[in-house]
């Protein structure tokens, strides 16, 4: 169902290498012939609008309601953690997911994923086909400048990743990990995204 | 006497006044502040983790100060002075996140005077108590916002959409508390 690339080595120098922070851009991560099925459960599941200060968008439920939702969420970490591990050189165990839509209008603003004592370690996006590819919705990575204090003092965009179908991005959780969703002006941009955790 | 629990949760979280007051500045008046507070500079702030937005210079507009502090006076019952002001600019695509704002102590008022030439859809300002929002304002020009703040209580300037590019929104931001 989910295909990484064979030589892990290419990606790992890639992970090292990736600027701002660690990450890497896999594409064609899943079977074509899997996606339909996929599609079916998230269809399943559902969607509700999520509104905050930081963000708009719809999704899933943090706890998946299907137990088909459950059975992605527990073979997409069964079969990334072990590469992750050895592609990153940070171990981690399982994945935590939930599927997203962003329609127009909607957008995640900048944020770092990390927070003491949830242990994320990485954070993925994997963008799904949709009817209507979204403009906008694209990651945007920020370099962080930090004082002395440990606080910022300066962020600065530095590399913006588009939401293309069959894309998987996955990228370090660290208190200088700052990213965003852009506003998505058109389409619907349709994703599965989370953590993994050590 | 030892206060009840009840008596704390409601001195902690408890009803203050959070009202919007319409039409306490007309077009023409918000116009020459703009065009006032525009010659003075505006700096912009980019941090994006906190927000995204221009800040301006102290406003010097003592008569418009004198004349919020006697609006709050009037609202909350509480001899009321202004100790801090700020303008606020947002374009498209700027915010201010709660995690930005300063948590204030004691019980100091907030008012938010809306300078913006037109309204924003979805551009507001959000009161926050525990994060859960209890008071919405900032989208009708010539408003004033008057929110009895507390240690529980932070704002947001929510996001503006880049659906409306031609956006601007101003707003005087003035704190005031009682005289010592």
């Amino acid at each position: 169902m989910w295909q990484l690339p064979a030589d892990e080595a290419v990606l790992t120098r890639a992970w090292r290498a990736a600027l701002p922070f660690p990450h890497v851009v896999i594409e064609d991560f899943m079977a074509p012939a899997a996606l339909p099925a996929l599609l079916e459960i998230l269809d399943e599941e559902g969607v509700e609008p999520y509104a905050g200060d930081l963000f708009a968008f719809d999704a899933t439920a943090p706890e998946p309601k299907t137990a088909e939702l459950r059975a992605v969420r527990a073979a997409f970490g069964a079969a990334l953690a072990g590469p992750l591990s050895r592609i990153t050189g940070k171990p981690v165990a399982r994945a935590d997911l939930r599927a997203y839509a962003y329609r127009v209008g909607h957008y995640l603003l900048p944020h770092t994923d990390h927070q003491d004592g949830l242990a994320r370690v990485l954070a993925f996006a994997y963008y799904l086909p949709t009817p209507e590819p979204p403009r906008g919705g694209e990651l945007e990575l920020y370099r962080c400048t930090v004082g002395a204090d440990g606080a910022y003092t300066a962020t600065d965009s530095a590399l913006v990743i588009e939401a293309r179908a069959n894309r998987l991005v996955v990228f370090d959780v660290s208190d200088v990990s700052l990213h965003q969703v852009r506003e998505v002006r058109g389409g619907v941009r349709l994703s599965l995204a989370g953590w993994f955790y050590a | 006497m030892e206060v009840s629990a009840e008596a704390k949760i409601e001195e902690l979280f408890g009803a203050r006044l959070a009202t919007e007051v319409p039409e306490v500045v007309g077009r023409a008046l918000a116009a020459e502040i703009r065009e006032r507070i525009a010659r003075a500079g505006y700096t912009r702030y980019a941090l994006y983790d906190r927000g995204s937005y221009d800040v301006g210079a102290p406003p010097d507009e003592p008569a418009l100060l004198a004349a919020l502090a006697a609006l709050a006076t009037k609202e909350t019952g509480r001899e009321l002075h202004v100790v801090e002001a700020r303008v606020l600019r947002l374009r498209a695509g700027d915010y201010l996140l709660a995690h930005h704002d300063v948590l204030r102590t004691g019980s100091p008022v907030e008012v938010t005077l809306e300078l913006s030439p037109r309204g924003v859809p979805g551009a507001e300002v959000h009161y926050r108590r525990r994060g859960q929002v209890f008071f919405a304002c900032g989208a009708t020009p010539g408003a004033a916002a008057i929110v009895e703040r507390g240690p529980s209580v932070s704002c947001n300037h929510t996001y503006v959409s880049q659906q409306h590019p031609d956006a601007e929104i101003v707003r005087l931001v003035a704190l005031l508390t009682e005289p010592k």
